[in-house]
């Protein structure tokens, strides 16, 4: 592998990473007044985006190799278990003074998880599809 | 293996945008949600309970509809047993409407004062959990709910009955006059009779009078209760049955011990 591809391959990584955070800055300003009324929220979703963008980053970089789809897999993990950690089974409920707001997300977690399944399930086609290749061309070498 | 691979690929990225988008356009068109409380209105039903009646406005601005909008309130006495309780629902509030209603809470007082006659005498506080439902994009349940204290206006707070008086005679008859004087610290004002007993020591019932009252919310009563005895039937001291009727309640037979 030269350098020139390494280079190639972490400008990929890095412009997707920026255009997706690009895209969160855009969609959190949409969200600016439910997060000025939830300020874990605000502090809950930046971790989530912070962590899926260090992973997605990783996996980018290391594209065409075995680890590429381990991460992949691996993002799609994160994303289950942070939102049924975060959302609390999907029952999220907050106090402000003596008003106690419960929202119920057990559709939407319900939604996510399918979701990050079948990215899970993509992951682990998409690493047995590559290692049946590289067997292929070993093979036909 | 690629295409199905690609497919769902495809499939997961534009699900996930879908849910992105609707999620975060739902959360951001709350704002454009509002709610106002109007004046409260007090009434009385058929059955002669107390109705109060707040009316409730919804102006949905947001990007979607809201379903089940529900408004629910309970109210407690100091011991934690339910006075009243009462449940307002609008199915569906569509977008760009705005929507008023009456949440209707009905109060037995009569069954309240039977559990408890101090809350005719007596001001106080009742608690009251007031709780607020809806879904959001009519499929996210959102639920707000709290407490808080309302104050009870006892109806005959300082309820005072004097010693009687006798203010007219003549020879076969006494006049006998039992002022009265009570404050109506309740929200709702109300009018009825006032019936006053008079027995003699020897437990003989010497005459009896009534007069129609009416006091208005918040405000003092005094007036007195007069009828014509028998000069022969009365005696120095005995005493008196006072009984009260109003349309929301009843009271009495209060017994006071005279001279």
């Amino acid at each position: 592998m030269n350098l020139r591809k390494i280079g190639v391959r972490a400008l990929k990584a890095a412009a997707k990473g920026i255009l997706v955070y690009i895209l969160y800055f855009v969609l959190s300003l949409f969200l600016a007044p439910f997060m000025e009324m939830v300020p874990t929220l605000q502090q809950s979703i930046e971790a989530f985006v912070t962590l899926y963008l260090i992973l997605m980053v990783i996996g980018d970089f290391l594209a065409d190799t075995i680890y590429h789809y381990f991460f992949g897999a691996g993002k799609s993990l994160f994303v289950i278990f942070y939102l049924i950690l975060s959302l609390k089974s999907g029952v999220v409920s907050t106090a402000f003074g003596s008003i106690n707001l419960l929202v119920d997300l057990r559709l939407f977690l319900v939604i996510a998880m399918l979701l990050s399944l079948l990215g899970l399930a993509r992951s682990v086609f998409q690493a047995i599809n590559f290692m049946n290749e590289k067997a292929s061309i070993t093979v036909s070498l | 293996m690629n295409i199905p691979i690609r497919t769902i690929g495809i499939a997961t990225t534009v699900f996930w945008t879908i849910l992105i988008l609707f999620s975060v356009s739902v959360a951001y068109s709350v704002k454009d949600l509002q709610f106002g409380f109007g004046e409260p209105q007090i009434g009385m039903s058929l059955d002669n309970k107390l109705v109060f009646s707040l009316p409730i406005n919804v102006t949905n601005k947001s990007y979607y509809g809201i379903g089940v909008f529900n408004v629910t309130s309970i109210v407690l006495d100091e011991g934690g047993s339910i006075v009243t309780q009462g449940s307002s629902v609008m199915p569906l509030i569509e977008k760009n409407r705005a929507v008023t209603f009456f949440h209707n809470l009905t109060l037995d007082i009569g069954n309240l004062l039977q559990r408890n006659q101090s809350y005719l005498f007596n001001d106080t506080q009742l608690s009251v959990v007031e709780c607020v439902s809806m879904k959001l994009a009519e499929i996210i349940p959102v639920q707000a709910s709290g407490n808080f204290s309302i104050p009870w206006g006892a109806p005959l707070h300082n309820f005072t009955l004097e010693q009687p008086r006798f203010p007219a005679f003549n020879l076969t008859h006494i006049q006998v006059e039992v002022p009265l004087t009570f404050e109506n610290h309740a929200s709702f004002g109300f009018s009825g009779d006032v019936r006053i007993r008079m027995y003699n020591n020897a437990g003989v019932l010497a005459g009896s009078g009534d007069t129609a009252i009416s006091v208005p919310q918040n405000s003092h009563y005094k007036g007195s209760v007069e009828f014509w005895v028998m000069a022969s039937a009365i005696s120095l001291s005995g005493r008196l049955e006072i009984e009260l009727q109003t349309p929301f309640f009843s009271y009495g037979p209060q017994v006071i011990v005279y001279g």
